[in-house]
């Protein structure tokens, strides 16, 4: 096993996987360590699922330019990819002068950035597109650029395409150390020793953190909390664009602190499920994954404010994500505060001086629209720094794994006479396939917990949310593993379902 | 298997035998049984406890025994069988598309009978905060487990709802010596029966506590504990616990036919529906005995009313 290598990327998250993909890209030997046990466990299974147009940031930074660039090749991105990519629109809409005044500043902005097809639209244009809005809607911005697409999906397809060319991935790999060596760093997880030339730091929520590794504190990170409700897809249809709702009484500058700030958004997602989300509430944890009393208050108040009639009885789901937002930071009293509003555009830094050490710290909000350009980003810093070309064997496509449920009848019995597995329904809620299982188990990097084969297959996220198919679930990871089904984790370490007579706590 | 019926009933439990058998007693000719698990029976064959026959067979038995008994009356009818199949779709051209390892077709029928049973209502679909760990199970999902697979779920149990399937899986953890610290009830009365009551709860000395239930799950990796709330004093308290077991209701499975149901409700005159897919029952006997009449009123529908 090589324990040298060209670039080694911390963390396998969306940014992450892009990374690796852009690196290998270079013919570059490329590592990704990631603590955790999967691709996409971190804030990139967590978020609203929406590709943006570019109209929400300043002109002339780089978070714009990225944008915009990236949510116009999005759909060869997510063809190469084989990933599922609805360019669905957008109608930020607004109830009175506040909203008004952030829309059209908005539409300016975009016009600015590039953007096409953006619109200001009255009521009546907005009822059409959209007739369940609340009565009261004074203008909307119509954005037809805007799209949705499944973060993990995306990531899991990045991390497969990266592997296909080349990038290893190391699961379970958690980042003690970084110092340096001649000609680059020593990187020490708790198993081993890499030796690389060039660090990407995409760790996450936990960059400020894998930075100061080896660097002074300058920039870390203070996250957010957005609880999210899923409704299941009998409802879908009830919308059909991303929307988005601009409040009249949204907090000024210094409400950090303060939770509810953003207004609504809806996102029909390419599953046909309602994605219903964020609160924005203060946390002081950057542990993923708990969901607030006040978040729901919030989340309730906003929805009979923009569209009351929204069928919350087929509710399947809650979730909240935590949103990595960057401050500089300075000593004080001995110990680094925080300093001044969090920083709006993407951070990269290269604490080192040069681009052997690049770490992105805080991408948030347009992170997963940026993803490739942000890999891209690294890949060509790095690929300069070490003087590589690219790679004339790339091969930027990865096949789209089979859906069953996508298939015709007769393109469905033509594949089960050859794989009688795709015939067999083990996910009766989403008509997932115990073929489709078996493929995400032995894809690269592959499925390995109960959890892993929702992220790939969308199995249990269905309205039993798992009842019916967990079972059948573990056992096919622990047949396909060859390990016991009481080795088999739902998520993370320790989240171990079925328990054997000594192992139990 | 051919590909015309005349008559096609989804679900191989006990609604859907009864359905068929009684169809084919009132003359209906060509009926196929469509199940997805690998054998007739459906939820009764992780039912090893006893509690049923009692009203349809005139004595008590088990659950596994109640589903042989119509197993055994079925090998001896003409009523065809497939299992291990799952039906995708029922199209308003009376279509229903299957799938199994041998392929994915199209039959054809005059009529339909959905006895697809119910599931269980996720505690996901609640507004319970906190975060989402392993060791949450609803309740017919971890009778599966402990009965059918043989697995061991875990130990130090709250349980929240108190109906049948709750009480039994209960009373299941305590005949393996695991601890259940209670059971947690939002209403002021037990949703299951008093002789679950009695013999699931009491007979194990398990507390059962009414207008509580929970607002929050707490762990990371494993569940370790719940906050339960007294919905009279409004008093939440964190109880440490292992395994999370809820039954929080039975939702009647229709999904295969809502395409079809018109804006009042009503469905096509060739669907109909028998079992816990048409209304959650308190009992199996109810089951069977509605599903008979289901079956002899599709074979009506078939036959125009007369015997062939």
């Amino acid at each position: 096993m090589r324990t040298e290598y060209d670039a080694t990327v911390i963390g396998a998250g969306l940014l992450g996987c892009f990374t690796a993909r852009e690196l290998v890209r270079y013919g570059l030997h490329t590592i990704v360590l990631e603590q955790r046990e999967d691709v996409c466990t971190g804030i990139s299974r967590a978020n609203s699922a929406i590709v943006y147009t570019g109209c929400d940031t300043k002109p002339g930074t780089i978070k714009t330019e990225m944008c915009v660039r990236a949510n116009r090749g999005f759909d060869t991105l997510c063809r190469e990819l084989g990933v599922r990519f609805s360019r669905c629109g957008s109608l930020m809409i607004c109830f009175g002068p506040c909203g008004l005044g952030v829309l059209e500043k908005k539409y300016a902005q975009g016009l600015e950035n590039g953007v096409q097809g953006l619109r200001m639209i009255g009521p009546e244009e907005t009822y059409d597109l959209e007739p369940n809005l609340a009565p009261g809607v004074r203008a909307a911005l119509y954005a037809e650029g805007t799209g949705t697409v499944l973060p993990w999906e995306l990531g899991c397809a990045a991390a497969e395409n990266a592997a296909a060319n080349g990038a290893e991935f190391r699961f379970c790999s958690r980042v003690l150390g970084i110092s340096r060596r001649e000609g680059g760093y020593t990187v020490s997880t708790d198993t081993e020793n890499i030796r690389t030339r060039c660090v990407i730091n995409c760790a996450g929520l936990f960059a400020d953190e894998v930075q100061e590794l080896l660097f002074a504190p300058s920039v870390r990170l203070f996250p957010k909390r957005g609880d999210y409700y899923v409704l299941d897809t009998k409802a879908e249809g009830f919308i059909s664009h991303v929307i988005s709702h601009e409040p009249e009484d949204k907090k000024k500058d210094g409400g950090f602190d303060k939770g509810g700030d953003k207004g609504l958004t809806l996102v029909p997602t390419v599953e046909g499920n309602i994605l219903v989300g964020p609160s924005n509430m203060p946390t002081d944890s950057k542990r993923l994954g708990s969901t607030e009393r006040d978040g729901f208050e919030l989340l309730d108040r906003r929805i009979s404010e923009v569209m009351p009639g929204l069928p919350m009885r087929h509710m399947i789901r809650s979730f909240s994500s935590l949103r990595p937002n960057p401050f500089q930071v300075e000593l004080a009293g001995g110990e680094y505060v925080r300093n001044g509003k969090s920083i709006s555009n993407f951070t990269i830094a290269e604490p080192a001086g040069d681009a052997s050490f690049l770490s992105f710290i805080g991408i948030k909000t347009p992170g997963m629209t940026c993803a490739q350009e942000l890999g891209r980003y690294a890949a060509e810093k790095a690929a300069a720094y070490l003087g590589a070309k690219e790679d004339p064997r790339f091969d930027p496509v990865r096949p789209a794994p089979v859906r069953t449920a996508d298939l015709s009848v007769a393109e469905r019995d033509a594949l089960i006479k050859d794989r009688p597995d795709y015939g067999r329904i083990v996910c009766r809620c989403r008509g997932v396939s115990e073929g489709e299982m078996i493929d995400a188990i032995h894809s690269k990097p592959g499925a390995v917990t109960v959890d892993g084969i929702k992220r790939r297959t969308g199995a249990g996220g269905g309205r039993c949310q798992g009842g019916f198919c967990s079972q059948k679930v573990i056992e096919l990871l622990a047949r396909e593993r060859r390990c016991l089904p009481e080795e088999i984790m739902k998520d993370g370490p320790g989240s171990y379902i079925l328990t054997g007579g000594e192992t139990d706590a | 298997m051919r590909d015309i019926y005349d008559l096609i009933v989804i679900g191989g439990g006990p609604a859907g035998m009864a359905a068929a058998l009684t169809a084919e007693e009132c003359g209906v000719d060509r009926i196929l049984i469509i199940e997805r698990g690998e054998r007739l029976g459906g939820i009764l064959n992780q039912c090893t406890h006893s509690g049923f026959g009692a009203a349809y067979f005139g004595e008590e038995m088990t659950g596994t025994e109640f589903a042989e008994r119509f197993r055994e009356r079925m090998s001896d009818s003409g009523v065809e069988v497939i299992t291990g199949t799952m039906v995708l779709s029922v199209s308003a051209d009376r279509t229903v598309t299957v799938s199994n390892k041998s392929g994915c077709a199209e039959l054809h029928t005059k009529a339909v009978v959905l006895a697809t049973g119910c599931r269980e209502r996720p505690i996901s679909s609640l507004h319970v905060t906190g975060t989402r760990p392993s060791g949450v199970f609803e309740a017919g999902a971890a009778q599966k487990m402990l009965n059918l697979g043989g697995y061991d779920i875990g130990d130090d149990a709250v349980v929240l709802g108190s109906g049948d399937v709750g009480l039994v899986v209960a009373r299941c953890l305590a005949q393996r010596g695991r601890r259940v610290i209670g059971v947690f009830e939002i209403r002021d009365v037990c949703g299951g029966s008093d002789k679950n009551r009695t013999e699931c709860l009491d007979f194990y000395g398990i507390p059962l506590y009414f207008r509580h239930t929970v607002t929050r799950i707490h762990g990371e990796g494993r569940i370790s504990g719940v906050t339960v709330k007294d919905l009279d004093s409004g008093a939440e308290r964190y109880i440490g616990c292992g395994t999370l077991i809820t039954s929080l209701g039975l939702v009647p499975e229709r999904e295969l036919i809502e395409p079809l149901e018109a804006e009042d409700g009503s469905l096509p005159e060739w669907i109909f529906t028998c079992g816990d897919a048409r209304t959650v029952h308190d009992t199996v006997d109810a089951v069977a005995f509605e599903a008979e009449k289901t079956g002899a009123e599709a074979a009506e529908y078939i036959t125009g009313g007369t015997d062939i």
